[in-house]
């Protein structure tokens, strides 16, 4: 039997902080991972000997500097099982990553409509209205399983855009059964991956998505960085920014430009920080995704079932695949408070509506408490969640 | 200047571990009137905080008397430390008062408008409705 119980803090130098006097359990990592050590030392290694612009010096630097992305970007692409690199762009991060898509395609989305879900991230809400779109919500159960037999596809259907696991609930979406049922009506897919990249082994091809966004910065890269796939079959649209490094000829009249992932990188890229996604793949992949995804899966399900088992505690939703993210109140306790007093026990959680208001009105609150999970957390760190909340109850007593 | 309102709030939470500074706060958030329903209103809110909160002020003989709430405990125990200390007084002593108390009693990163309870936003409005009297 494999054993899931080896220790990866080590490998994260800030997991050694005592915070008020306590080890640091870090649970907000759906806000953002903590990084390993070898990906800070790539961060500082660049600046400290390969740092140039890519892809327009003659010099030696700019060539290396240009290898290391080129190369990053050759990982990204394995890694989410793309068909060419070229269906790589590096962005500043999901919400620009989306921003980008939904920008491209205005003139088709404008007075048009958009499927998504109703847990989505308001970063997978805002661009689509933004884009003078209207959205939809694709039906789900009291337990926030989305219902792909309910989808309903009109001819002003023009985008179904889905989180691949919910950044509230850690519910994970059907995508690959909504690409199925969106490709019968020709319908382009966005998969929102903030939030499963890090958790769960990704394949675009089985997944049949036409885009994917992710960041950096939840998969133990540098913050500041992202990525969009975008399928060859929509490799001429519009890039949605205009500037140097993208274009294949200028004049005052017309410009016409390169061709992905140029196409769509106007401006110097976060060039260190999608090194460091490179090597936050190398990483995962040392220890392997599908380990990673195993090992997290007994420390999610162990905190999972604690809580439910905790009387005076509301777990919000129930899907049959959860990753990374729990949410919970603990009942006649403002979240807000349970949070404060568990940061003063070393314990960091995020409290509120995390950016998805629409699904704290369907599950009728204003805010939950949100542990969220990551390779480096471990049973006892789900122990330390559930004595502070004792503690947070006795408080109240 | 010293004020006796905020020194004494200063010794009782003198040397209290967090989690008693914390219990202390939930006992005095417990204490404070709840705001009746009719005031929760748009106008009384404070945005942009985790925790809803209002505020509202009223004068009595040339005086100004606060009445604030909070959905959270522990910001209502700030509040309710908070006023204890703006409560009574003219609206040209609020603007003249240094709010020292929370920062001695460990509470000043709460103060931080990057905060989520929006106490920094309470304050705030607590200064506007006394410039509004001063005007």
């Amino acid at each position: 039997m494999t054993d899931y119980s080896k220790d990866y803090s080590k490998d994260f130098p800030i997991l050694e902080k005592e915070i008020y006097g306590k080890r640091l359990v870090y649970l907000d990592n759906a806000a953002t991972s903590q990084k390993p050590d070898s990906v800070i030392r790539t961060l500082s290694e660049f600046y400290r000997s390969d740092n140039s612009n890519i892809h327009r010096g003659v010099h030696y630097l700019s060539e290396i500097s240009s290898e290391r992305y080129e190369k990053a970007r050759a990982k990204v692409s394995d890694f989410i099982g793309a068909d060419d690199p070229g269906e790589v762009t590096f962005t500043a991060g999901t919400t620009d990553s989306i921003n980008q898509v939904a920008c491209s395609l205005k003139p088709i989305l404008e007075g048009n409509e958009v499927l998504i879900s109703g847990v989505e991230h308001h970063s997978n809400i805002v661009p689509w209205q933004l884009a003078g779109a209207k959205l939809r919500a694709i039906p789900m159960d009291e337990d926030c399983n989305l219902l792909p037999d309910s989808i309903e596809i009109t001819d002003r259907t023009k985008m179904i855009a889905i989180s691949h696991a919910s950044n509230v609930l850690g519910s994970v979406n059907p995508v690959k059964e909504i690409t199925e049922i969106a490709k019968e009506h020709d319908v382009p897919v966005l998969v929102d991956a903030a939030q499963s990249i890090q958790h769960l082994p990704i394949d675009v091809r089985d997944i049949g998505c036409d885009f994917l966004a992710f960041s950096g910065h939840k998969m133990y890269a540098a913050t500041g960085v992202g990525v969009l796939y975008t399928s060859e079959r929509f490799s001429d649209i519009m890039p949605s920014r205009g500037g140097g490094g993208m274009i294949d000829r200028v004049t005052l009249e017309r410009t016409t430009y390169l061709k992905p992932p140029l196409r769509f990188e106007a401006g110097t890229p976060h060039i260190a920080g999608a090194i460091s996604i490179g090597a936050a793949i190398d990483y995962m992949q040392n220890i392997g995704m599908d380990h990673i995804r195993k090992r997290e899966h007994e420390v999610y399900s162990y905190a999972r079932e604690k809580l439910l088992g905790t009387d005076g505690v509301t777990v919000y939703g129930n899907t049959d695949l959860m990753c990374g993210s729990i949410s919970f109140n603990l009942d006649e306790i403002h979240h807000y408070d349970t949070g404060l007093i568990l940061d003063k026990l070393g314990i960091a959680v995020r409290t509120g509506h995390h950016c998805a208001q629409p699904l704290m009105r369907t599950l009728g609150t204003e805010g939950t408490v949100r542990a969220s999970f990551a390779l480096y957390n471990t049973k006892e760190d789900a122990d330390r969640l559930l004595e502070g909340m004792e503690k947070v109850r006795m408080m109240y007593a | 200047m010293r004020d006796a309102v905020q020194d004494e709030i200063i010794e009782q939470f003198g040397g209290l571990e967090w989690l008693d500074r914390y219990s202390l706060l939930i006992s005095f958030g417990r204490e404070l009137e709840p705001m009746d329903e009719k005031f929760r209103t748009e106008e009384n809110s404070i945005g942009g905080c985790q925790s809803k909160a209002w505020v509202r002020a009223y004068e009595v003989d040339g005086r100004l008397m606060f009445n604030a709430d909070s959905e959270a405990m522990i910001t209502r125990g700030i509040i309710s430390l908070l006023l204890k200390v703006v409560n009574n007084r003219s609206p040209r002593e609020i603007l003249d008062l240094d709010l020292y108390f929370l920062d001695e009693i460990g509470l000043k990163s709460n103060l931080s408008p990057a905060r989520a309870d929006g106490l920094a936003s309470i304050i705030r409005r607590i200064r506007e409705l006394a410039e509004g009297e001063v005007n």
